[in-house]
């Protein structure tokens, strides 16, 4: 029953009051509260399970069991209370809880769900967010690209989900699977045969039309007009992660985009072959079934290429990195064919050359014209050149250091560099030889023996790591261009604008700021060491001072502690990496972001509630409606004797108490002494403070003002169910009044005094007996003046609406008194306000009074 | 027992962990079917100045338990095979001056707190932040004499 139309709701009031009684409105109340307590259960559990990303906590696979059942619990149970206290069946809601349990329960069983049905991805769509669509490879790549903002080249993956439905559409879903499981039961028996057979039917398999239709749109796509040749690349699940399956997967060079399907295929069936079928045997990894999804890329045309180890595996050189390159395209360097040059970087910016070593270069591999490749004799001037100046040398650094930062270990980064002279980054993987000085057990606790302690125990790991690097003091307004590369932020309060900078320095470091705040968010996304809420690290910090940040123990070394930092990158299991954590992340895509925003808006609908928090917002919002529209229609209210409530001002005010807004020894007229209710008390003290009243800009003395207020009750007061009353109908929290003041109509809503996140106000004014250009004055006056209180504010003609929400009770009950004071101070300029200066004017008048008047409160 | 001098960050704000009297590291055994809990912990330790060793098995943990023993063993309190109570009864049994800590899920608090009349040192409910249990490690320290 979508009763969201007052006339509807009225209509049906009517038909009610015919029928059967209806529900006491102290009940609806009653469940009106319960739907308030439980949406901030539900908030405060979403919150929980958000902030255990951030690695101050340890949780395990029970807690997100555990949490997501009480969680669809908690969110069934709200749905439920919504229909008790609308007296109808929300379907639809229901449904869509449905659809949002299931594909939590889905992730949780193991079964990805893969948000992106698409069978191309763009690469500059991909993200590890995608990972399960796109692949390890290719989504790092997507990382590179996408999150820390570097060059790669452009392209596109052929997704699992592609590969799934490959699959099942040639019925091989099943026995594919029923072949690895008998494999790993036997222990590999016939292992090459019956690799062979799988590789065999994947060659053979039809591809869905569609699919092969998209792959050749896509491919022609990224080649143009232009002569181009394509590198289909492997991007299986786990490939280049926890379980490596390096280099066993194939990847096709020098593809005519005419060519993709063969290409596609072959990649494809490389997921068989005999070493990857072997690997899965050996590494536990039997229980997960396989997917390939196959990235797309034009072949680069290259300069210069090579790879960079950010940890070289030398004995001697162990705070150093390793970059070797050669003319031409890579591949021959990735083979170990050519000759290449070898230069030895320090890890530590500025990144000085310690040696190098230039080879004498007698060949590289070009694209030829055509698109294809072929290699040719290096110009005798060339050959023993340099291929890398210092400049680029600083830059592969600077490029593969923030690289390793973001991944949090030591890297393979393959690269090249275009004949324009642009970095281009076409790999990273995890370096899979250990170099020597990692391999070593590092006592990290040694290291920071007798190293001075700068900030100890203090702060919230808004993102766990180890970082070292020079301060920057962040101060107000500095342009964040200007930031240091590989400095540590440091600034009194987080702000998401230093996402901006975030890839460039190596930790954050705030006197003030949330773990759950927007900023953390992207320093996790980012994984970018950051504490906050340290209280004093601007003041104990100094410009430039190198520091060591253990954002996990919550502690600043004075100084670069190298083995503390060696630590992190030889730590064998990066928590973003371990499946509780990915797990966690992938439930919290269907539980946390909210989608529905505008309430106003036709999507604002059971329809399109996304997740448990959109659920839970569609809930509170209807219930909120559903009260105001039952404290105006509700026939309990309408024939309960009310009590006249006798003021100071001589308002005419009736007052309906449902629980508690009244001294229950209070008589049939009730004393402004005898209010109960926190919202209407405060507002009531705004209307009494004499100043607000008295102090007015037309000389008008009290008696003759107050009675010009009230003498328009009666015929003209449209209000269907309260005829020419002015009404309140209050809890203890709860305050919705409808006041009729002269020509002036004023509708509070407000409920105060439950948590932060129920508090709520929307006040509305109206009305008027001046021409429309002098109440629309009016009308932005009161805009002004609520916008300047924090209030979200919309006008429409003389109509003003303001809402706010979720603050303390505190400054919400501040917010009533101001209201009170407003609704006073506006009647009296009705015929004044003949200019648009007169605006500004008394809008200041009002806002100077109303600080005078706090500061006396206080 | 000899008293080590290891401190740790937030103990001791003017120096490092260790210091120059640092003789022997805090041994903490680590028991919890759960691997992540392993995983998360022994590094967050070692890199604390301790000495770790982490288990996933209880059997595995049982035998380390008679071969050596641990200033602090950490436990969960539900595992498949043996329960975490059933492991306290034997580190205390051979080892009355190993103090335990007992990691818990919220569902079984109830059993937690009867465990402190088996000589628990204190119960720490999962999911716990990594400070709470280091908070608790320190506690071991100083209430033993190990750190000065």
């Amino acid at each position: 029953m979508a009763l969201t139309r007052f006339t509807d709701i009225f209509a049906w009031v009517w038909r009610r009051l015919q029928g059967k009684p209806p529900v006491p409105f102290s009940a609806l109340y009653k469940k009106f509260k319960g739907i308030l307590e439980r949406h901030n259960t539900i908030l405060e559990l979403i919150g929980d399970m958000g902030d255990k990303l951030g690695g101050d906590y340890v949780f395990d696979r029970q807690y997100i069991l555990d949490s997501c059942e009480r969680l669809g619990d908690q969110v069934f149970k709200l749905i439920s209370d919504l229909n008790l206290l609308c007296q109808g069946k929300n379907v639809a809601l229901f449904t869509a809880f449905e659809r949002i349990q299931f594909r939590v329960r889905e992730e949780l069983a193991g079964r990805r769900v893969l948000s992106r049905t698409d069978h191309i991805l763009p690469l500059s769509e991909l993200t590890h967010d995608l990972a399960d669509e796109g692949g390890n490879k290719m989504t790092s790549l997507g990382d590179i690209k996408n999150i820390l903002g570097f060059n790669t080249p452009d392209g596109f993956v052929v997704t699992a989900g592609a590969y799934f439905e490959a699959m099942q559409r040639a019925g091989l879903r099943k026995p594919v699977a029923e072949t690895i499981r008998a494999l790993c039961a036997s222990g590999g028996q016939d292992l090459a045969e019956q690799a062979r057979a799988l590789r065999q039917s994947i060659m053979d398999m039809p591809l869905p039309r569609e699919l092969c239709r998209a792959v050749e749109q896509a491919a022609r796509g990224l080649a143009g007009d232009k002569p181009l040749f394509l590198a289909v690349r492997s991007s299986a699940w786990d490939e280049d992660s926890e379980s490596s399956f390096a280099g066993m997967y194939e990847t096709v060079l020098g593809v005519a985009p005419a060519d993709i399907l063969p290409a596609y295929r072959r990649v494809l069936a490389s997921l068989f072959c005999e070493e990857a079928l072997r690997y899965r045997l050996h590494h536990e990894l039997c229980a997960e079934e396989p997917a390939m999804a196959v990235g797309v890329m034009p072949m680069v045309d290259a300069l210069v290429s090579g790879g960079l180890y950010t940890y070289a595996p030398l004995q001697e050189q162990d705070q150093a990195m390793v970059v070797s390159a050669a003319w031409g395209l890579g591949k021959p360097i990735v083979d170990g064919t050519a000759e290449t040059d070898t230069y030895i970087l320090r890890r530590e910016p500025p990144h000085e050359l310690l040696s190098s070593d230039i080879a004498d270069k007698s060949t590289r591999l070009v694209l030829d014209a055509s698109g294809g490749t072929r290699t040719e004799a290096v110009p005798e001037a060339e050959r023993a050149t340099p291929c890398l100046s210092a400049a680029q040398l600083t830059l592969l650094a600077k490029t593969a250091m923030a690289l390793e930062h973001f991944f949090k270990r030591p890297l393979d980064v393959e690269w090249a560099i275009t004949p324009e002279g642009g970095l281009v980054v076409l790999q990273a993987r995890p370096l899979s030889i250990r170099p020597n000085a990692c391999a070593q057990t590092v006592d990290a606790s040694e290291a920071v023996k007798g190293v001075p302690v700068l900030i100890s125990g203090r702060g919230v790991t808004a993102m766990g790591g180890v970082s070292a690097g020079p301060v920057h003091l962040m101060t107000e307004g500095e342009d964040l261009a200007d930031f240091p590369y590989g400095a540590i932020l440091v600034s009194r309060h987080s702000s998401p604008r230093y996402a901006k900078v975030m890839p460039k320095c190596r930790g954050i470091i705030t006197d003030v700021g949330s773990a759950t705040g927007h900023m953390a968010t992207i320093a996790r996304e980012l994984r970018v060491p950051t504490l906050v809420q340290t209280g004093s690290a601007t003041r104990t910090l100094r410009e430039g001072q190198e520091i060591t940040l253990d954002a996990d123990h919550q502690v600043v070394y004075e100084g670069v502690v190298d083995a503390l930092c060696r630590f992190e990158l030889v730590r064998e299991d990066v928590f973003e990496e371990s499946w509780e954590y990915r797990t966690l992340k992938r439930v919290l895509k269907h539980i946390s972001p909210l989608t529905l925003l505008d309430p106003k808006s036709d999507a604002f609908a059971p329809e399109s509630c996304r997740t448990f928090h959109d659920i839970a917002r569609y809930v509170h919002q209807r219930a909120v409606d559903k009260l105001g529209s039952l404290a105006e229609t509700h026939r309990e209210l309408r024939d309960s004797a009310p009590r006249r409530l006798v003021t100071k001002l001589p308002l005419g005010l009736t007052v309906i108490d449902v629980e508690g807004g009244l001294d229950p020894a209070a008589g049939e007229d009730a004393n402004e002494s005898d209010i109960r209710c926190r919202p209407l008390k405060a507002l009531m003290e705004g209307m009494n403070v004499s100043g607000m009243w008295e102090t007015s800009p037309v000389a008008v003395d009290m008696g003759s003002f107050m009675s010009s207020v009230t003498k328009t009750f009666g015929a003209e007061a449209s209000h269907p169910s309260r005829m020419g009353r002015n009404l309140a109908v209050i809890s203890r929290e709860y305050l919705n009044l409808h006041l009729r003041l002269g020509y002036h109509f004023t509708v509070v809503d407000a409920f105060l005094g439950g948590s932060v996140n129920d508090n709520s106000i929307a006040f509305r004014f109206m009305g008027g007996v001046t021409d429309l250009s002098r109440r629309s004055r009016r009308a932005s006056l009161v805009a002004g003046i609520l916008e300047q209180f924090d209030f979200m504010v919309e006008i429409k003609g003389d109509m003003v609406t303001g809402r706010i929400k979720k603050h303390p009770t505190r400054t919400m009950l501040e917010k009533m008194f101001m209201l009170g004071c407003l609704i006073g101070y506006t009647r009296q300029l009705d015929a004044k306000l003949d200019s648009e200066g007169a605006v500004a004017l008394y809008m200041d008048l009002f806002l100077q009074r109303i600080t005078a008047l706090r500061e006396t409160r206080e | 027992m000899t008293p080590d001098a290891i401190e740790t960050p937030g103990n001791v704000p003017e120096e490092a962990p260790g210091g120059e009297a640092a003789k022997r590291k805090t041994s903490i055994l680590v028991l919890d079917d759960e691997p992540i809990v392993c995983k998360r912990l022994k590094p967050f330790f070692q890199k604390a100045g301790y000495e770790v060793e982490a288990f996933n098995q209880p059997f595995e943990a049982l035998a380390r338990i008679e071969a050596r023993r641990f200033d602090v063993v950490i436990t969960d309190l539900k595992m498949e095979g043996l329960d975490g109570l059933s492991f306290l009864g034997k580190v205390k049994a051979l080892h009355p001056d190993t103090d335990v800590i007992l990691i818990t899920g919220f569902a079984t608090m109830e059993t937690a707190r009867q465990s402190f009349r088996k000589g628990v040192f204190d119960c720490v409910a999962k999911p716990f932040k990594l400070a709470e249990l280091l908070d608790g490690v320190r506690r071991i320290e100083k209430e033993r004499g190990l750190v000065p």
